[in-house]
């Protein structure tokens, strides 16, 4: 079968434009992966942005939270004991020789007590810079405060370990843990708190469990009282971890991190 | 030609700089070529000889792009080692009478490997490039629809001189690789252009 010469050059100039596409299909595939890429390298420096603003945000709350525990101490009692102090110490009268050594054991026991809040307020400041220790001292300290006001039983137990590098972890962790603690605190009603940090091989599970009254989360979401809890989700979701709130009978606090 | 003097005869790498000395050899050679068929002598030989230094010109400058990556002076040795063995037991059974089409397809099947395999190191890298200004990549992208298509024509060429009879044979191979060498030439003049801009805004 003879081939004409137009059929020649068809063919030709076919199997060129045949062979064309396979490589500019290639080009075009090079392309849209590195487009992809891009997107990708983006999307990741927007969430390494967020993350570092989440970060800083939290350490700014983890001090917002230590002042107002530091002014409400020194204003319900050191403020307290001082100003009794010194009611006690104008109330001596030299007239009465008797009375003044009792009065002046009393606004000395006044002024040791005031001593005594002043050291424990102390190490309260020193608590924030205690993540540098770790998140179970950081904890210890927050409850150990608590506890001054006798209004709970709390337990704490933890089998923590600090591993090295994850600092940016623990403050957000840390600072979830105050929201939860405040909550717990200002809303709960409840008697007792117990506090459980257990370390595996590759997560840190962090649990806060009260006998409070408890709260429906669908609701306080719904009423829009709810911006801690989401809070405390949108955090934990940053670094890679989960949340569960279990309410019946008090309420559990689940946070599961990756920690290895 | 033009282009690339222009744009790389300041260049700072030499494997870039290498393209001006090749370019003009190469429009010397097409022009001889020419020339030779204009008094209808053959010039095969010409492009036989042409063809060595096209290869070592092309790999030497893929080694240079893999560089970046990993080193593949091996790869590059190997190769050009299996070029020389086919090359000239090619010529050979060719009695040097012909043009060694064999070991030119051979060269543009490595040649498109070589592309691909640019392509799969880009890609693998972490980071992503601006593929628009990255020189490199237009002038892979040049030298494999090059090759790519002319396969097609190289597939061809042996039944298309045998096929005198219909006096298109050489018109239609001429055709084709005009518009390749369009395509390719475009596609590094860019290369060298993207070159250029990258050396004078840094």
């Amino acid at each position: 079968m003879q081939i004409s010469s137009k059929d020649l050059i068809l063919i030709i100039g076919l199997a060129s434009a045949i062979f064309l596409i396979a490589p500019v299909s290639l080009i075009i595939y090079v392309m849209q992966y590195n487009n992809r890429k891009k997107r990708h390298e983006k999307e990741k420096e927007w969430l390494r942005t967020n993350f570092e603003n989440e970060l800083l945000k939290s350490q700014i709350e983890v001090q917002e939270q230590t002042m107002q525990n530091i002014a409400g101490n020194l204003h319900d009692n050191i403020g307290q004991l001082l100003s009794l102090t010194v009611v006690t110490l104008s109330t001596i009268d030299t007239a009465e020789p008797a009375r003044v050594n009792q009065k002046v054991n009393s606004a000395s026991e006044l002024a040791k007590r005031a001593i005594k809040e002043l050291r424990q307020l102390s190490r309260l400041i020193y608590g924030q810079e205690l993540l540098n220790m770790g998140l179970s001292q950081a904890i210890a300290f927050e409850l150990d405060y608590l506890r001054n006001a006798d209004l709970h039983t709390i337990t704490f137990n933890s089998n923590y370990h600090s591993l090295e590098g994850y600092y940016d972890k623990e403050i957000i962790l840390f600072r979830t843990f105050q929201e939860i603690l405040n909550n717990t605190v200002r809303h709960a009603e409840a008697t007792a708190i117990d506090v459980l940090i257990e370390q595996s091989e590759k997560e840190l599970a962090v649990m806060v469990k009260d006998n409070g009254k408890g709260f429906d989360e669908e609701k306080v979401t719904k009423e829009k009282k709810g911006l801690g809890l989401f809070n405390i989700r949108r955090r934990i979701t940053l670094i890679g971890g989960d949340v569960s709130i279990t309410s019946q009978n008090g309420t559990e606090i689940n946070i599961v991190i990756p920690y290895f | 030609m033009i282009i690339g003097i222009w744009c790389l005869y300041r260049d700072k790498e030499p494997a870039w700089r290498l393209f001006i000395p090749f370019l003009i050899v190469t429009v010397l050679v097409e022009m001889f070529g020419i020339y030779l068929r204009e008094m209808h002598r053959p010039n095969f030989m010409i492009y036989n000889v042409f063809l060595v230094v096209e290869c070592i010109v092309q790999n030497y400058f893929f080694y240079h792009l893999y560089k970046t990556y990993h080193n593949t002076r091996k790869l590059l040795i190997g190769w050009l080692i299996i070029f020389a063995v086919a090359y000239f037991a090619e010529l050979i059974k060719n009695h040097f009478g012909a043009y060694v089409s064999q070991t030119s397809t051979l060269m543009s099947v490595e040649l498109i490997l070589a592309s691909v395999y640019f392509y799969y190191l880009l890609i693998r890298e972490e980071r992503s490039r601006q593929l628009s200004a990255y020189a490199p990549f237009w002038w892979v992208n040049g030298t494999i629809c090059f090759y790519f298509a002319g396969i097609a024509s190289n597939l061809f060429f042996t039944y298309l001189v045998q096929d005198q009879r219909y006096g298109v044979s050489g018109s239609a191979r001429y055709i084709v690789f005009s518009i390749l060498n369009i395509i390719l030439y475009f596609s590094w003049s860019y290369a060298f252009i993207c070159r250029y801009r990258q050396r004078t805004s840094s």
